[in-house]
């Protein structure tokens, strides 16, 4: 009996410490593709067409209902993310709120959601710039642009590392 | 009598006037078109303001679309496309932006009178050589309905226009 509960003890353990070992590969896969809302730029795609971002194979994705569209992290020129809102009742229902009585429409805009957005610069065969913006939910865009850096793309405002000092350190350091 | 006369002299002559001022401003405002089949569109600079990454983009993008869709150029090329060295009377593009306010859209919705986005932006037309054949200041704007980056698309449409009014891949004789 006693034997039967040092083996399961010695199997939770391991189970323990696989689950540790199993913790950082997991977190080395790409991010699960974001829901997002292209605003304009990409070529092929219409402007305000719902879509999933994501890394795959070294590659941006856009994937809509009609096509998925593919562009190189390397060819990348610029990653920036934004932050921006909308009515939580938007659309054509939204729309058609705001002529609801008693400026009862104006009341509905006080309640937003909040929202990422990604902008993109990249080139063309022929060497065309071109830009593109994204909107996704809040806090799913850093994530993607830190992706999108570590696959090779370029950035006008890189990300603070995890290993940054703290807020205040420099301040205290430049003192005379 | 002669008062009489010196009236109806006079009305007529002001009726003619009137008349004819429209014909005239017309021809004032009907400028000859500068022959240019191609255009090339440089990325929208903005040293002097503050612009965040969505707009600059966005301006260049709608600036791209309206003018396919209504300046009347054959061909619009952007920023480094190599094969726009071989298109013959090119006409360049480079808009730097002078001012930018960003409203709030929630502002608007709620108040309707307050929140307005606009930006400012100096539009400069040139040749291959680089001589400037017209400048202009563009605005844009949201005052009511809409998203903040609209703002982008109403500076496009008159810069097309602006664009559409003064070249012509086949000029007026």
């Amino acid at each position: 009996m006693h034997k039967g509960n040092d083996h399961r003890f010695v199997f939770a353990v391991c189970m323990f410490a696989l689950g540790f070992l199993a913790a950082p590969s997991r977190a080395q896969q790409p991010a699960k593709p974001a829901k997002v809302t292209h605003i304009t730029g990409l070529t092929g795609v219409k402007n305000k067409t719902n879509g999933t971002l994501g890394l795959e194979n070294g590659a941006l994705r856009f994937s809509h209902d009609k096509a998925d569209v593919d562009l190189a992290a390397s060819s990348l020129e610029d990653v920036v993310t934004g932050n921006d809102s909308q009515r939580l009742i938007h659309g054509t229902l939204g729309t058609l709120t705001m002529f609801a009585p008693y400026g009862s429409g104006r009341f509905l805009s006080l309640f937003r959601t909040k929202l990422d957005t990604l902008t993109i610069k990249y080139r063309d065969a022929d060497g065309g710039l071109h830009g593109a913006i994204f909107m996704m939910g809040a806090g799913t865009a850093e994530s993607l642009k830190v992706d999108l850096v570590a696959a090779g793309a370029h950035t006008s405002v890189p990300t603070p590392t995890n290993g940054a000092a703290p807020k205040g350190t420099d301040i205290k350091e430049h003192k005379p | 009598m002669n008062r009489m006369l010196e009236y109806k002299v006079a009305f007529a002559l002001t009726l003619s006037i009137v008349s004819a001022a429209p014909a005239v401003r017309a021809q004032e405002k009907a400028p000859a078109k500068m022959k240019a089949s191609a255009i090339q569109v440089k990325m929208i600079e903005s040293e002097e303001i503050k612009l965040p990454a969505e707009f600059q983009v966005a301006l260049y993008e709608d600036l791209i679309q309206q003018l396919q869709k209504k300046s009347g150029f054959q061909q619009v090329y952007r920023e480094g496309d190599r094969t726009a060295a071989n298109a013959a009377e090119l006409v360049i593009l480079r808009s730097s932006v002078r001012g930018f306010k960003e409203g709030s859209e929630r502002m608007r919705q709620v108040t309707t009178v307050a929140g307005a986005t606009s930006l400012q932006v100096h539009c400069e037309f040139a040749d291959k050589d680089g001589k400037v054949l017209l400048e202009r200041d563009i605005s844009g704007k949201v005052r009511f309905f809409g998203a903040n980056l609209n703002a982008t698309n109403d500076f496009a449409k008159k810069a097309a226009q602006l664009a559409h009014d003064n070249f012509s891949s086949a000029p007026k004789a």
